[in-house]
């Protein structure tokens, strides 16, 4: 069975749309949840809210923005996002430091410029510097985890980091220093 | 200026600026199809594989694609092998076949190569080899049934086990020497094989990202630049100090054949050339007392290419290719001793008169006299040694190899041949001047009126630009035509006929100048 008719599939609500779509990315949901969600029952609840929110959401999902694997993958980052952030409001007391107002419509332009630099930052980078950037920051993945799947010692992928943030800086520093 | 310079912000400022912004910038699809952690070192596994088996006989191709191959096996069973007992095995015999494999192609690089191969214990090792990719494929299919039940999937590995079965083919087929249809049949069931086996990381990707990668002391990067120095560290020292024989120089003793004065003498009177007689160990002097006649043949050959010149011959243009240098000069002594039956002893003495510029190994090959089984027989064993001066001193060596040897050679025009042919084998050190050497052997007449027809042939190794590494002498075995590069090949003979009288001068000896 293709994607295709795996969305479509979910699309009917036909049960073995889930079942199949278990089988077939539960493996890949549990890899990305797995370095930002360390306590297993949580990534086992986490994944049961990512496959609902793929039932509730398939319909908004367009293979015209990407990949369903892509989508997906998105989904299961942000709801592993957010459910480690919820724990961390759980466990940590309230502070006056931790309230932040909303950003305002001058931050909100900035940000989006923010992005547009960074956007335009990681695309002169190597496509493994590219790849190294988003294990770090989007995946969330830990250096050890980093450097045994690209093959590298744990050393160097702190160096090779390094060096990616000092690019970056570089690159960034270039457009806003004028 | 922009007040937001990044270049003056914090490293966690800019730690958490990159968090952020990351959340907004999703990576494409075919990043996310890059992270997974399974399919680089499956692939690499299974390209390593399949290299591994691909035999194209050009450009140094079958040594290249496995070195390559096994250098993928390493990187790809490296990073899996924690992760179940089957991958665990096929890391374990990748890094068994990369020893051995890696030390072959060190090995080949050494004029000794073919003796250590020939050696009672690596004789098996092809086979060691084909049953090692044969474990390794059991252990291949193992580890993917694991991975996949580890993930809650069916276990499967489709190809796996036809693979290990074509090895196990494999295995037998080269065992009883097969060289029949089966192989072409082999060939394409093993295409078909790989092709499976290539789809299907694809295939089995939902169980791969259930794998965890082992941590690596080494990058994949410092481990094959590791390996690729050391190969070619090996390589090269090899090239440098294993480009030659052992030949256990000596220097010659001043008054070598004291006492031998008056047969010297004698000889000379005969037409025996000085610089042949001086080379003589006092042994194969003294055979030559009581000498009756002496023929001599010597001659200057270039082991150069030459050059080709053109010129006009009744209209038409000839090219012919003169050489302006002849390096080696070939003389050939035939010694009529005393005896009952007619008795020669057959001298074939070589001298580099200009330095040919490399040496690595020489080979002299013989057509004795006594092939021509009706006229003559052999009178001994073939004697002889080599000699080279420095600083004026004189050194000399027993050949590394002076015998007669069986071999079979395949050549275009008379196929597969047995023979069985008299052959010397050395080496000369890169400084000295005047490198020389002889081959001496007795032949007694079988039956009047043949003739003596003695056959030297020179094999030169010309440069060390060859591998695997292979001696003059093997050179000379393979019955090789290709001549151009590596090997020059110098021919020549001392041919006359006992019985006749114009062959002699008066003087009793003949030299013929080519």
């Amino acid at each position: 069975m293709g994607d295709g008719e795996l969305i479509d599939r979910l699309r009917r609500r036909e049960q073995s749309g889930l079942e199949e779509l278990s089988r077939r990315y539960g493996p890949l949901m549990r890899y990305i949840l797995s370095p930002i969600l360390p306590d297993e029952q949580d990534r086992e609840e986490c994944l049961a809210d990512v496959v609902l929110l793929v039932w509730e959401r398939v319909d908004a999902y367009s293979p015209d923005r990407g990949a369903f694997s892509t989508w997906l993958t998105a989904l299961t980052r942000n709801a592993a996002i957010s459910r480690a952030r919820k724990r961390r409001q759980d466990t940590e007391p309230l502070s006056p430091e931790r309230a932040s107002p909303a950003p305002g419509p001058e931050e909100q332009v900035l940000r989006r410029e923010l992005l547009e630099d960074l956007r335009r930052a990681l695309s002169s980078l190597s496509r493994r510097d590219q790849i190294l950037f988003h294990r770090k920051y989007y995946y969330l993945q830990p250096t050890a985890q980093i450097a045994a799947e690209m093959g590298m010692t744990e050393r160097a992928v702190e160096g090779r980091l390094y060096r990616l943030k000092k690019r970056l800086r570089k690159e960034l520093g270039g457009a806003y220093c004028e | 200026m922009n007040d937001r310079n990044f270049q003056n912000l914090s490293d966690q400022e800019l730690e958490a600026l990159m968090r952020a912004g990351a959340s907004s910038l999703p990576p494409d699809d075919g990043l996310v199809e890059e992270i997974t952690p399974w399919r680089r070192a499956m692939k690499r596994a299974l390209l390593g594989i399949a290299l591994n088996l691909v035999t194209l006989n050009f450009w140094c191709l079958n040594y290249l694609l496995p070195a390559i191959g096994t250098l993928l096996l390493l990187l790809g069973f490296r990073a899996l092998r924690r992760e179940n007992r089957g991958f665990a095995l096929c890391w374990h015999l990748a890094l068994l076949q990369a020893a051995v494999r890696y030390a072959c192609l060190i090995l080949n690089a050494a004029v000794w190569q073919a003796e250590v191969y020939q050696l009672p214990w690596m004789r098996p090792l092809p086979y060691v080899l084909s049953f090692v990719s044969f474990v390794q494929a059991l252990g291949l299919r193992a580890g993917f049934r694991a991975a996949r039940q580890k993930a809650g999937l069916a276990p499967a590995a489709p190809g796996t086990t036809a693979l290990a079965v074509w090895y196990l083919i494999m295995c037998a087929l080269a065992l009883v020497n097969y060289t029949g249809f089966l192989g072409w049949v082999l060939i394409l069931a093993y295409f078909i094989i790989l092709r499976t086996l290539w789809k299907l990381p694809r295939q089995l990707e939902e169980a791969g990202y259930a794998i965890r990668l082992a941590p690596v002391r080494f990058s994949d990067f410092a481990l094959g630049a590791g390996i690729t120095g050391a190969l070619a560290a090996g390589i090269a020292g090899c090239y440098l100090f294993a480009s030659g024989y052992d030949m256990g120089w000596v220097p010659v003793p001043e008054r070598e054949q004291m006492g031998l004065d008056e047969l010297r003498e004698e000889l000379l009177d005969l037409g025996f050339p000085e610089n042949v007689l001086n080379d003589l160990t006092a042994e194969d002097l003294a055979i030559c007392e009581g000498a009756i006649r002496i023929f001599v043949d010597q001659g200057d050959y270039p082991v150069n290419g030459g050059r080709l010149v053109t010129r006009e011959e009744s209209g038409y243009h000839v090219q012919t290719r003169v050489y302006d240098v002849n390096e080696l000069r070939i003389t050939g002594v035939a010694v009529e001793l005393p005896g009952e039956r007619e008795h020669w002893r057959i001298i074939h003495h070589f001298e580099w008169i200009v330095d040919p510029g490399f040496h690595g190994t020489e080979s002299l090959q013989f057509w004795p006299a006594y092939h021509i089984e009706e006229g003559w027989s052999k009178g001994g064993e073939a004697t002889g040694r080599v000699l080279y001066d420095r600083d004026g001193t004189t050194y000399a060596a027993p050949y590394h190899y002076l015998g007669e040897r069986s071999y079979q050679s395949d050549t275009m025009f008379w196929g597969k041949q047995q023979n069985n042919d008299l052959f010397a084998a050395f080496s000369f050190p890169a400084r000295g001047q005047r490198q020389r050497g002889y081959v001496a052997y007795d032949t007694l007449e079988n039956a009047d009126g043949y003739i003596m027809d003695s056959w030297i042939n020179y094999t030169h190794q010309n440069s060390w630009l060859q591998y695997p590494v292979r001696t003059a002498m093997e050179n000379r075995m393979r019955g090789s035509w290709n001549l151009s590069g590596t090997f020059s090949l110098v021919q020549t003979a001392i041919q006359f006929y006992p019985n006749d009288p114009e062959d002699f001068s008066d003087n009793g000896y003949t030299i013929i100048q080519e």
